[in-house]
């Protein structure tokens, strides 16, 4: 595929973010209103994978748990809705912390194992967080919770527009990327990727290989506990299905499709994933199979992800 | 006082005793040959004194800093570091990016992840020293795993050094070297003794009686002989035990 010359690569990134900010003001006059949930449930979706990439596709940590830190996040959000708090901000950080308290202490256990001992514990891990939360009655158990009382932004954004949300999840979604590109080509991200390519040369260079691991690992948990957070205040409800394992084997297919190890390769997989879901639904309610059929596809095009296509030749950071 | 000095060491895999109770010291600035037979346990020392194995017994002492129990990484910054036998470098990464990684190890924190690692002006200074050093600034942009044989083992020295350590531990650095490369890489030890010490295990005689300080000789696990230059090459159940061999052989 040939490449796309260096200004236009350069400045892609901000005609995306300048038409995804502007799309919530255009959607009415074309008919798309329905597309702004879903492209906000996407940005969010993307934060999640974008965490996940990064341990997995930068730090080679094969995880099957980290919907489990999504749904921490969001159930954080519950519980303090059901205490009384009402504002966002306090709420998504209280997320943030508690799924980074999670990711530290699962992590701690975990990276102590390798490979598939790895993919075992934290997919056990997020099982048990999976039936915690079915438990929690007071919190609807099985059925989940419904958020009535809105939480607030604060500062006049809360009835400045009907879709400030929207933005609000545009921003981090926007923040969040670029400190995952900058962390990337770090000191930080250097390490992370050596110890995947290479662990014992790096103990052998002096690095503390479980250190480094886990502050990625910690990382991770809390970033996916913030999109639950923002999932909650989505959907305006939240259930044990958030955590389910399934939805964190569906991040991980998104992450391999889209490309792992590439700063584009989450984004670009939750993109792909979530709209051939959103097309197929609109021919067929089994439309699980055409999917599956699609996802083989592009695992035989594209073994590197579909973000490899558009790649020079040279590793990109 | 010695830099370096090695108590008991033992190890073993199973019912093998790879590392049999084995003592010696390396002197500041010294080359400390280590050779024996395949199978000696000579890189499974190295990995001992590394600390990517676990000692079963036995004490290690660096410059005054009790090494014993230490994980790996902390040995480093104690001053002790260490090339590998099966050249061990990040293959996929350019060159540059290698040494890059190591001297990164060395200068400062590897958590920091805000500041772009290419805008480290004395990082970039530090590798290319190295790269230039070794001889390796023309392959700057080459992937590791696509260097020639000699020019990788050059690297994972090169890395090895980069974190600047006091005592040096090499594991067979020349070989698979062809004359040209063994030539240089002499040279280069022969330079690095005013930087730091070395434990040298080599195969190549010539190269260990050129550079040697002192030679241990090491056979199933157990240190057979020490001394300097000549007496090792003299002693008879050395010569019976390992020169005999190689010279047949
Ligand atoms: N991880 C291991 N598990 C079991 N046995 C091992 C292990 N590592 C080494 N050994 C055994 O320990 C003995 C010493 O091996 P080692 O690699 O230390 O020898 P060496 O002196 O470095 O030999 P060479 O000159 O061939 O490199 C050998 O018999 C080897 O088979
Ligand atoms: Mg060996």
């Amino acid at each position: 595929m040939k490449r796309a010359p260096g200004w236009l690569a350069r400045s892609l990134p901000w005609l995306l973010l300048l038409s995804l900010a502007l799309f919530p003001l255009l959607a009415p006059s074309l008919d798309l209103d329905y597309y702004v949930g879903f492209i906000r449930h996407l940005l969010i979706v993307m934060m999640a994978a974008t965490s996940l990439n990064f341990i997995l596709g930068y730090g080679g940590m094969v995880a099957l748990g980290h919907s489990g830190f999504v749904g921490v996040g969001a159930y954080t959000v519950v519980a303090l809705v059901d205490g009384g708090v009402t504002s966002a901000w306090g709420a998504w950080l209280a997320a943030v912390a508690v799924a980074g308290a999670f990711a530290a202490v699962i992590g701690a256990v975990s990276l102590r194992t390798r490979g598939v001992y790895f993919l075992m514990i934290t997919l056990a891990f997020s099982q048990m967080l999976h039936h915690l939360a079915v438990s929690l009655s007071a919190y609807g158990g099985d059925d989940g919770y419904s958020l009535h009382a809105p939480l607030l932004l604060g500062v006049g954004l809360d009835d400045a527009h009907p879709h400030v949300l929207y933005w609000v999840v545009l921003a981090l979604a926007a923040l969040l990327f670029t400190f995952s590109c900058r962390l990337a080509v770090s000191r930080f991200g250097y390490a992370l990727r050596g110890i995947r390519d290479n662990e014992t040369r790096m103990a052998a260079l002096g690095y503390p290989i479980y250190r480094i691991k886990l502050a990625a690992f910690i990382g991770a948990g809390a970033v996916a506990g913030l999109a639950g957070a923002l999932l909650a205040s989505h959907n305006k409800f939240v259930s044990p299905s958030v955590m389910h394992w399934t939805e964190s084997a569906t991040l991980l297919v998104m992450v391999v499709i889209g490309g792992l190890g590439r700063r584009w390769g989450g984004p670009a997989g939750v993109a792909l994933w979530l709209t051939l879901a959103e097309v197929l639904k609109l021919y067929t309610e089994y439309w699980r199979w055409p999917m599956g059929l699609l996802l083989v596809l592009i695992v035989f095009l594209a073994p590197k992800g579909v973000v490899s296509l558009f790649e020079g030749p040279r590793r990109a950071g | 006082m010695s830099l370096f000095s090695a108590d008991g060491l033992f190890k073993h895999f199973g019912g093998l005793v790879a590392v049999d109770r084995v003592s010696f010291a390396v002197e500041p600035g010294e080359i400390h040959a280590l050779i024996g037979p395949n199978g000696a346990g000579k890189t499974t020392l190295i990995n001992l004194i590394s600390g990517l194995l676990p000692l079963d017994a036995g004490r290690l002492v660096l410059d005054g800093a009790d090494l014993t129990g230490l994980p790996p990484y902390q040995r480093v910054r104690r001053g002790l570091s260490r090339c590998f036998q099966v050249t061990s470098v990040f293959g996929a990464d350019s060159v540059f990016d290698n040494l890059m990684l190591a001297v990164q190890a060395r200068a400062g924190s590897s958590f920091r992840c805000l500041r772009r690692r290419a805008a480290e002006g004395s990082l970039r200074e530090s590798a290319l020293a190295l790269a230039q050093k070794f001889g390796l600034d023309a392959a700057l942009d080459r992937a590791a795993a696509i260097l020639p044989h000699g020019d990788q083992r050059k690297l994972d020295v090169a890395l090895a050094l980069a974190t600047r350590p006091k005592l040096l531990l090499l594991d067979e650095p020349l070989a698979g070297m062809g004359p040209e490369d063994s030539a240089q890489m002499v040279a280069l030890l022969h330079r690095l003794r005013t930087e730091t010490a070395i434990l040298l295990v080599e195969h190549d005689m010539d190269a260990v009686f050129q550079l040697a300080d002192r030679i241990s000789v090491l056979d199933y696990g157990r240190v057979l002989a020490s001394g300097d230059v000549a007496s090792i090459r003299d002693h008879p159940e050395v010569q019976a035990v390992y020169l005999g061999t190689e010279a047949s052989g």
